[in-house]
Protein backbone atom coordinates (compact mmCIF):
# COMPACT_ATOMS: atom_id res chain seq x y z
CA UNK A 1 0.00 0.00 0.00
CA UNK A 2 1.90 3.37 -1.25
CA UNK A 3 -0.94 6.02 0.02
CA UNK A 4 -3.66 4.31 2.57
CA UNK A 5 -5.74 3.62 -0.57
CA UNK A 6 -7.16 7.04 -0.30
CA UNK A 7 -4.87 8.94 -2.97
CA UNK A 8 -3.14 10.42 0.18
CA UNK A 9 -1.80 10.08 3.97
CA UNK A 10 -5.16 10.93 5.45
CA UNK A 11 -5.44 13.02 8.37
CA UNK A 12 -1.96 11.43 10.29
CA UNK A 13 0.08 12.65 6.86
CA UNK A 14 1.49 9.43 7.74
CA UNK A 15 1.50 6.72 4.81
CA UNK A 16 1.40 3.00 6.52
CA UNK A 17 1.85 -0.84 4.93
CA UNK A 18 -0.23 -2.18 7.38
CA UNK A 19 -3.21 -3.14 5.50
CA UNK A 20 -0.89 -4.89 3.18
CA UNK A 21 0.89 -6.55 5.82
CA UNK A 22 -2.25 -8.19 7.52
CA UNK A 23 -3.84 -9.70 4.04
CA UNK A 24 -0.29 -11.29 3.88
CA UNK A 25 -0.01 -12.98 7.02
CA UNK A 26 -4.02 -13.68 6.56
CA UNK A 27 -4.50 -11.52 10.17
CA UNK A 28 -7.89 -9.59 10.97
CA UNK A 29 -8.39 -6.59 12.64
CA UNK A 30 -9.52 -7.72 15.30
CA UNK A 31 -6.02 -9.97 15.81
CA UNK A 32 -3.66 -7.56 15.22
CA UNK A 33 -5.91 -4.96 17.83
CA UNK A 34 -5.76 -7.90 20.54
CA UNK A 35 -1.91 -8.43 19.96
CA UNK A 36 -0.98 -4.22 20.15
CA UNK A 37 -3.45 -4.04 23.08
CA UNK A 38 -5.94 -1.62 20.72
CA UNK A 39 -9.31 -1.30 19.83
CA UNK A 40 -9.88 -3.18 16.41
CA UNK A 41 -11.66 0.38 15.07
CA UNK A 42 -8.07 1.85 15.95
CA UNK A 43 -6.59 -0.51 13.28
CA UNK A 44 -9.05 0.93 10.64
CA UNK A 45 -8.11 3.97 11.45
CA UNK A 46 -4.33 3.40 11.10
CA UNK A 47 -4.58 1.40 7.82
CA UNK A 48 -6.95 4.95 6.35
CA UNK A 49 -3.90 7.05 8.10
CA UNK A 50 -6.35 8.96 9.99
CA UNK A 51 -4.64 8.48 12.60
CA UNK A 52 -1.11 8.77 13.53
CA UNK A 53 0.01 5.94 16.16
CA UNK A 54 2.06 6.52 19.17
CA UNK A 55 5.82 5.76 19.02
CA UNK A 56 4.98 3.02 21.68
CA UNK A 57 1.79 1.95 18.97
CA UNK A 58 4.18 2.25 16.40
CA UNK A 59 6.73 -0.49 18.00
CA UNK A 60 4.24 -2.53 18.75
CA UNK A 61 2.93 -2.73 15.17
CA UNK A 62 7.00 -3.10 13.60
CA UNK A 63 7.67 -6.17 16.06
CA UNK A 64 3.72 -7.20 15.74
CA UNK A 65 4.91 -7.82 11.63
CA UNK A 66 8.85 -8.04 12.68
CA UNK A 67 10.09 -5.64 10.79
CA UNK A 68 11.32 -2.42 10.78
CA UNK A 69 8.86 0.43 11.87
CA UNK A 70 10.33 2.65 8.58
CA UNK A 71 9.14 -0.59 6.58
CA UNK A 72 5.81 0.42 7.82
CA UNK A 73 5.13 4.07 8.30
CA UNK A 74 6.32 6.64 6.33
CA UNK A 75 6.01 10.29 5.81
CA UNK A 76 6.37 9.75 1.79
CA UNK A 77 4.78 7.40 -0.40
CA UNK A 78 5.93 3.96 -0.41
CA UNK A 79 7.44 2.95 -3.70
CA UNK A 80 5.00 0.02 -5.35
CA UNK A 81 5.78 -3.09 -4.43
CA UNK A 82 6.18 -4.68 -8.01
CA UNK A 83 8.52 -1.53 -8.81
CA UNK A 84 10.76 -2.37 -5.84
CA UNK A 85 11.25 -6.01 -7.21
CA UNK A 86 11.21 -5.96 -10.64
CA UNK A 87 14.17 -3.13 -10.02
CA UNK A 88 15.84 -5.69 -7.60
CA UNK A 89 15.49 -8.95 -10.05
CA UNK A 90 16.25 -6.76 -12.83
CA UNK A 91 13.52 -8.30 -15.01
CA UNK A 92 11.87 -5.06 -15.99
CA UNK A 93 13.04 -2.76 -19.05
CA UNK B 1 -16.70 3.42 21.51
CA UNK B 2 -19.01 0.02 21.88
CA UNK B 3 -20.56 -0.85 18.47
CA UNK B 4 -24.66 -1.92 19.86
CA UNK B 5 -26.27 -1.05 22.98
CA UNK B 6 -27.88 -3.98 25.34
CA UNK B 7 -31.60 -2.87 26.62
CA UNK B 8 -33.15 -5.18 28.58
CA UNK B 9 -30.97 -8.20 27.37
CA UNK B 10 -31.14 -7.34 23.62
CA UNK B 11 -28.53 -5.80 21.23
CA UNK B 12 -29.18 -3.04 19.23
CA UNK B 13 -26.87 -2.25 16.69
CA UNK B 14 -25.60 0.74 16.73
CA UNK B 15 -22.22 0.61 14.49
CA UNK B 16 -23.82 3.04 12.03
CA UNK B 17 -22.93 6.56 12.70
CA UNK B 18 -26.28 7.66 10.92
CA UNK B 19 -28.13 5.42 14.11
CA UNK B 20 -25.55 7.12 16.55
CA UNK B 21 -26.81 10.58 15.42
CA UNK B 22 -30.37 9.86 15.63
CA UNK B 23 -30.10 8.73 18.99
CA UNK B 24 -28.53 11.49 19.85
CA UNK B 25 -31.12 13.93 18.74
CA UNK B 26 -33.60 11.96 20.13
CA UNK B 27 -31.90 12.17 23.43
CA UNK B 28 -31.58 15.59 23.19
CA UNK B 29 -35.29 16.14 21.82
CA UNK B 30 -36.49 14.40 24.62
CA UNK B 31 -34.20 16.02 27.55
CA UNK B 32 -35.57 19.74 25.64
CA UNK B 33 -39.43 18.37 26.41
CA UNK B 34 -38.67 17.09 29.82
CA UNK B 35 -36.61 20.59 30.63
CA UNK B 36 -39.49 22.73 29.48
CA UNK B 37 -42.19 20.51 30.92
CA UNK B 38 -40.63 20.35 35.05
CA UNK B 39 -40.72 24.43 34.48
CA UNK B 40 -44.14 24.85 33.26
CA UNK B 41 -45.21 22.85 35.51
CA UNK B 42 -43.33 22.89 38.63
CA UNK B 43 -41.40 26.58 38.02
CA UNK B 44 -38.26 24.57 39.10
CA UNK B 45 -39.49 23.93 42.58
CA UNK B 46 -38.24 21.16 43.53
CA UNK B 47 -38.56 20.22 39.86
CA UNK B 48 -34.88 20.45 38.37
CA UNK B 49 -33.61 16.90 39.97
CA UNK B 50 -36.61 14.98 38.04
CA UNK B 51 -34.05 16.31 34.70
CA UNK B 52 -30.66 14.86 37.13
CA UNK B 53 -32.08 12.19 37.07
CA UNK B 54 -33.15 11.88 33.44
CA UNK B 55 -29.66 12.60 32.39
CA UNK B 56 -28.34 10.06 34.54
CA UNK B 57 -30.26 7.43 33.11
CA UNK B 58 -29.74 8.64 29.27
CA UNK B 59 -25.93 8.08 30.03
CA UNK B 60 -26.51 4.92 32.34
CA UNK B 61 -28.81 3.10 29.16
CA UNK B 62 -27.36 5.05 26.19
CA UNK B 63 -25.01 7.68 26.26
CA UNK B 64 -22.67 5.91 28.57
CA UNK B 65 -18.97 7.90 29.53
CA UNK B 66 -19.71 7.00 33.29
CA UNK B 67 -21.21 3.75 33.70
CA UNK B 68 -20.49 0.17 32.24
CA UNK B 69 -23.44 1.01 30.36
CA UNK B 70 -24.00 3.05 27.11
CA UNK B 71 -22.30 3.56 24.20
CA UNK B 72 -18.96 5.39 25.08
CA UNK B 73 -16.83 3.37 27.47
CA UNK B 74 -16.42 4.79 30.81
CA UNK B 75 -14.22 8.03 30.57
CA UNK B 76 -11.72 7.43 33.26
CA UNK B 77 -10.67 4.79 31.45
CA UNK B 78 -10.62 2.05 34.26
CA UNK B 79 -12.40 -0.95 34.60
CA UNK B 80 -15.08 -0.76 37.67
CA UNK B 81 -14.18 -2.81 41.14
CA UNK B 82 -15.76 -5.92 41.69
CA UNK B 83 -18.86 -5.98 43.80
CA UNK B 84 -18.89 -8.79 46.43
CA UNK B 85 -22.69 -8.27 46.86
CA UNK B 86 -25.08 -10.27 45.57
CA UNK B 87 -27.18 -8.28 42.74
CA UNK B 88 -30.94 -7.03 43.35
CA UNK B 89 -33.37 -9.46 41.88
CA UNK B 90 -34.48 -6.32 40.88
CA UNK B 91 -31.29 -5.85 38.70
CA UNK B 92 -31.59 -9.25 37.40
CA UNK B 93 -35.03 -9.88 36.67
CA UNK B 94 -34.61 -6.58 34.14
CA UNK B 95 -31.29 -8.47 32.94
CA UNK B 96 -29.17 -5.10 34.11
CA UNK B 97 -27.06 -7.28 36.34
CA UNK B 98 -23.70 -8.24 34.30
CA UNK B 99 -20.35 -9.22 36.39
CA UNK B 100 -17.54 -7.60 35.92
CA UNK B 101 -15.60 -10.16 34.32
CA UNK B 102 -11.45 -9.55 33.66
CA UNK B 103 -12.73 -10.04 29.96
CA UNK B 104 -14.40 -6.87 30.20
CA UNK B 105 -11.29 -4.94 30.74
CA UNK B 106 -10.17 -4.66 26.69
CA UNK B 107 -14.82 -3.05 26.97
CA UNK B 108 -13.87 -0.83 29.50
CA UNK B 109 -10.56 0.65 28.56
CA UNK B 110 -9.83 3.07 26.21
CA UNK B 111 -7.02 2.88 24.15
CA UNK B 112 -5.05 5.94 22.99
CA UNK B 113 -6.61 6.54 20.00
CA UNK B 114 -10.20 6.64 22.12
CA UNK B 115 -8.33 8.95 25.02
CA UNK B 116 -7.75 11.43 22.29
CA UNK B 117 -10.89 11.50 21.05
CA UNK B 118 -11.96 11.76 24.33
CA UNK B 119 -9.50 14.75 25.64
CA UNK B 120 -10.80 16.51 22.14
CA UNK B 121 -14.50 15.83 22.82
CA UNK B 122 -13.91 17.18 26.29
CA UNK B 123 -12.65 20.59 24.95
CA UNK B 124 -14.88 20.98 21.98
CA UNK B 125 -18.10 20.32 25.32
CA UNK B 126 -16.50 22.62 27.38
CA UNK B 127 -16.01 25.45 24.76
CA UNK B 128 -19.53 25.14 24.44
CA UNK B 129 -20.47 25.37 28.22
CA UNK B 130 -18.14 28.33 28.31
CA UNK B 131 -20.25 30.08 25.80
CA UNK B 132 -23.44 29.61 27.81
CA UNK B 133 -21.75 30.87 31.39
CA UNK B 134 -21.14 33.84 29.36
CA UNK B 135 -24.36 34.06 27.71
CA UNK B 136 -25.42 34.13 31.32
CA UNK B 137 -23.57 36.60 32.94
CA UNK B 138 -23.99 38.95 30.02
CA UNK B 139 -27.77 38.60 31.01
CA UNK B 140 -27.33 39.25 34.54
CA UNK B 141 -25.26 42.31 32.97
CA UNK B 142 -28.10 43.50 31.20
CA UNK B 143 -30.19 42.65 34.18
CA UNK B 144 -28.27 45.54 36.33
CA UNK B 145 -27.42 47.85 33.27
CA UNK B 146 -31.05 47.45 31.62
CA UNK B 147 -33.79 46.65 34.38
CA UNK B 148 -36.87 47.49 31.55
CA UNK B 149 -35.32 45.08 29.77
CA UNK B 150 -35.50 42.22 32.12
CA UNK B 151 -39.03 43.38 33.22
CA UNK B 152 -40.16 43.09 29.69
CA UNK B 153 -38.91 39.10 29.48
CA UNK B 154 -41.77 37.86 31.17
CA UNK B 155 -39.74 35.56 33.52
CA UNK B 156 -38.72 36.11 36.97
CA UNK B 157 -35.08 36.03 37.04
CA UNK B 158 -34.47 33.20 39.87
CA UNK B 159 -36.47 31.01 37.15
CA UNK B 160 -34.67 32.38 34.51
CA UNK B 161 -30.69 31.57 35.85
CA UNK B 162 -31.84 28.08 37.49
CA UNK B 163 -33.35 27.07 33.99
CA UNK B 164 -30.00 27.91 32.52
CA UNK B 165 -28.04 26.41 35.03
CA UNK B 166 -29.82 22.83 34.63
CA UNK B 167 -29.16 23.45 31.10
CA UNK B 168 -25.36 23.71 31.96
CA UNK B 169 -25.64 20.80 33.74
CA UNK B 170 -27.37 18.90 31.40
CA UNK B 171 -24.66 19.72 29.06
CA UNK B 172 -21.75 19.42 31.39
CA UNK B 173 -22.56 15.71 31.74
CA UNK B 174 -23.92 14.93 28.19
CA UNK B 175 -22.19 16.51 25.83
CA UNK B 176 -18.61 14.91 25.52
CA UNK B 177 -20.52 11.34 24.98
CA UNK B 178 -22.72 13.25 22.10
CA UNK B 179 -19.75 15.47 20.35
CA UNK B 180 -18.44 11.43 20.21
CA UNK B 181 -21.48 9.71 18.88
CA UNK B 182 -21.78 12.04 16.26
CA UNK B 183 -18.47 12.47 15.14
CA UNK B 184 -17.38 8.73 15.48
CA UNK B 185 -17.86 7.53 11.53
CA UNK B 186 -19.01 4.16 10.77
CA UNK B 187 -17.68 1.06 12.20
CA UNK B 188 -16.66 -1.73 9.99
Amino acid sequence: MTDNGKGGPGESGLYNRIAVLRAELGVSRQDLADAVGVNYQTIGFLERGDYGPSLKLAFAIAEFFKLPIEAIFATEPFRPLSEQVYAKTGTRD
Amino acid sequence: MRAELVLMGRRVDMARQGRRRALVVGIYAALAVLITAVWAFTRWHGGGVYVLWAVLIACRFFLGGYYRGGLVKPFQSRRPMREDAAPSLLALKLRMYRPVLDSDEAGLRNDERELRQRDRAHYLAYQAMGMTVVLVALMASMRIVLPPLRARMGMPADELYYGLAVITLTLFLTLPQAILLWTEPDMG
